[in-house]
């Protein structure tokens, strides 16, 4: 009898814990232990429903984004962000957080977004075909903070770009030129003294290379085959000319089934692991010196082996030859503006345009650019003096950036993301015969 | 004991088993009806997540190598385990070490055993093609995870060798049997595989059943190895399952339609607890 009353017992008193445990309060969160970051906060932790800003208390604001502290440029951002904590010491601070795997990054984001936990600050790819974030109603306004001479910061076609329904939904911030990046020394090693100014040319140098020892692009399908479809946005604009392509509904077009098949051709001078591979094994395969040459934004070198980087040139786009395009043609990456969500302290939506108008200042926009080899949205005017500052790379890379004579958007930043998500198994089916051009340009418009 | 005890005792139990498994479940099933991207309204779509997942080539792609995971499971890892249990069972110098040794893998992560496995194939700088270079085959040698005829196998391998679990259940329950049938089995003139083929494979068939479940479980939930060796590729060849739901609701941002691959994968493992366990209530009535 005693035994069965225990058990009865013991059972209502877990039972009743537990229902404690489900509807009490949360307790206070501890303090940190001695020698623990404050910055340590997770972005969860951070993000749980509006802490309502104290009157005389300071305001903490979670800032995600990709950019590791590992590479310059997060370094250089990280450093941005501790001269902003100490300028607002007592009245802003900002913790970050940090994914430096992009499209796991902004997968995070949105998941983040759509369950409420989202950061209050965060940076996210812009697809036109894809305005979930703006549709969503969760991102902040930034309309009401936007005066004349933050507005005077940034070209006013990004800001209209980023105005939905008249809000003003995102900061513009990084909008990056991809250019061809390449060691010199190997290119001299195999006896190639001048980089091609033809695609056909470039062919030719990597079967060079290859006899050499080397392989031509770094290349890989995995993730969002970034180098990939630079290549092959690359020579669509070659074959079609940049404003043929920018104008293109389609991808079945006689320039698009071309290009695919030179890039085919590239891949037979590029690395084993094109197929799967994904942006951290082609960058490291440029170090180990496997390739030779990389489509890559202004960030590249500082993603590369410090040995390597004094070997790295810059090259322009080549083109045809046949005038269809000029040759120092850009290929770039989609805008990368920084949004927030929204939120309903007025207090913390005042500091989070704080920290937006000092991060997109001429002062920063110049730091990141200089010393974390990044172009941003932002304006800068940058003197001889201030170009002798900066690396031999980056002032090759501005030079081509800067003399580009169109823009063209790579061609995966622009689908949708069904797309977009099955375009890595498009391309491996093409690259293992799987499907012809023909059908990955039918494929990819029937997806998109 | 009372019925009302019993509820009581039950209690705990069921309240999680509703919090946490019947209403994600019936909301699941509610999702599987709409068209969302996770962030905008959701739309009603009917059935035609249904009919778009099962018209789906990745999708009867990914059915069709989760299939082929289980019966990996079935046909190899499991007798490997069982052949295992039985060569320890016979207490061979040093058995346990083995048994720790063969046991070691389970308590590592499976996303760094992955990425051993992903070196072990890598073409260039893999392991596999330098033995197979060292041992004069070449010619042999080629993108093991890159190639669509090797790229599903060789996910498979690393959970097909690590038998450690497996076996330690197949020890546990060789462990129980009886003294007396194993001498009478020695005064009947049994000798060594007939010891292994008579008295104890009949009599570890429990935990047989045991390991097909947790092994079924396993593959229906198998997400890792082909995440971190393929990313599912290449052409889909190695996604499974649980990595087309992962896609279809990350990379594609189709929520309904990912809920309907979790639908079907909740359907497939109940088919196949039920046939395991008929199949067992089978051999029971025989």
């Amino acid at each position: 009898m005693f035994k069965k009353f225990l058990c009865g017992l013991l059972s209502v008193s877990m039972m009743a814990m537990l229902m404690t445990g489900c509807g009490s309060s949360p307790a206070p969160a501890a303090e940190p232990e001695a020698g623990e970051q404050s910055n340590a906060t997770t972005v969860e932790e951070a993000s749980e429903p509006e802490q309502p800003a104290q009157a005389d208390g300071e305001v903490t604001l979670e800032l995600y984004h990709s950019w590791s502290p590992e590479t310059t440029r997060g370094e250089v951002l990280t450093s941005l962000v501790d001269e902003f904590n100490q300028l607002h010491e007592g009245k802003i601070h900002v913790n970050v957080e940090t994914n430096p795997d992009f499209p796991a990054y902004q997968e995070k984001v949105k998941t983040m977004l759509s369950t409420g936990t989202a950061p209050d600050i965060f940076h996210y790819n812009y697809n036109p075909n894809d305005l979930s974030y703006f549709e969503s109603g969760l991102l902040m306004d930034f309309t009401p903070y936007m005066d004349a001479e933050w507005s005077e910061r940034f070209e006013s076609s990004d800001l209209e770009t980023l105005t939905y329904d008249g809000k003003l939904l995102s900061v513009p911030f990084e909008s990056a030129g991809a250019v061809i990046w390449y060691n010199k020394d190997v290119f001299a090693e195999a006896g190639i003294t001048e980089f091609p100014d033809t695609w056909d040319g470039l062919l030719e140098a990597c079967k060079t290379l290859q006899d050499a020892g080397y392989g031509g692009f770094s290349l890989f399908t995995g993730d969002d085959a970034w180098y990939s479809v630079n290549l092959i946005t690359a020579l669509w604009i070659a074959n079609e000319g940049a404003a043929t392509v920018n104008a293109s509904t389609s991808f079945q077009t006689p320039g698009m089934i071309n290009a695919l098949n030179t890039y085919k051709e590239f891949c037979k001078y590029s690395t084993s692991d094109v197929i799967g591979g994904n942006y951290s094994v082609a960058g490291a395969n440029f170090s180990s010196k496997k390739t030779t040459m990389a489509i890559d934004g202004s960030w590249f070198t500082s993603y590369q082996d410090e040995a390597v980087i004094p070997s790295i040139g810059v090259a322009p786009m080549p083109a045809n030859g046949d005038g269809v395009a000029t040759q120092g043609y850009l290929v770039t990456d989609a805008q990368t503006p920084w949004a927030a969500s929204a939120q309903t302290d007025p207090a913390k939506e005042a500091a989070i345009a704080e920290f937006m108008k000092f991060i997109t200042s001429e002062e920063a926009t110049k730091t990141l650019t200089m010393e974390g080899s990044v172009v941003l949205s932002a304006k800068l005017e940058l003197s001889d003096t201030d170009l002798a500052g900066v690396t031999e790379q980056m002032a090759a890379y501005l030079k081509v950036n800067g003399d580009a004579p169109s823009r063209t958007t790579n061609l995966q930043r622009n689908l949708s993301t069904q797309a977009g998500a099955e375009l890595p198994t498009l391309l491996e089916s093409f690259l293992l015969d799987q499907i012809t051009a023909e059908q990955f340009c039918e494929q990819l418009d029937e997806l998109n | 004991m009372k019925k009302r005890y019993l509820i009581l005792y039950l209690f705990p139990a069921i309240f999680f088993a509703v919090v946490f498994f019947i209403v994600p479940l019936f909301y699941i099933v509610y999702i599987s009806f709409f068209e969302w991207n996770g962030l905008n309204a959701m739309k009603m779509a009917g059935i035609q997540n249904y009919i778009d997942v099962l018209t789906d080539k990745s999708f009867i792609l990914a059915f069709k190598n989760t299939i082929v995971w289980i019966l990996a499971a079935v046909c190899i890892h499991i007798p490997l385990g069982l052949m295992l249990a039985l060569l320890l069972n016979r207490k061979i110098w040093g058995w346990k070490i083995f048994r720790v040794l063969y046991f070691l893998p389970n308590v590592i992560s499976i996303t760094a055993l992955a990425f051993l496995w992903y070196f072990i194939y890598h073409k260039d700088m893999g392991l596999l093609n330098w033995l197979l270079e060292g041992l004069g085959m070449g010619d042999s040698a080629k993108g093991w995870l890159t190639e669509l005829g090797t790229a599903l196998p060789a996910t498979i391998v690393p959970f097909a060798i690590y038998v450690g679990l497996t076996t330690v259940i197949f020890m546990t329950q060789l462990a129980t049997i009886s003294d007396d049938l194993k001498e009478a089995a020695l005064l009947d003139g049994a000798k060594g595989w007939q010891m292994d083929l008579h008295i104890y494979v009949p009599l570890v068939k429990p935990a047989i059943v045991t390991n097909v479940m947790l092994n079924v479980a396993f593959c229906l939930k198998n997400f890792e190895y082909p995440f971190v060796m393929t990313s599912g590729g290449p052409v889909n060849t190695t996604t499974t399952l649980a990595l087309y739901i992962y896609k279809k609701m990350m990379n594609a941002n189709q929520y309904g339609i990912s809920m309907v691959g979790s639908i079907f994968t909740v359907l497939l493992g109940l088919c196949l607890m039920v046939l395991v366990n008929s199949l067992q209530r089978g051999k029971k009535g025989d």
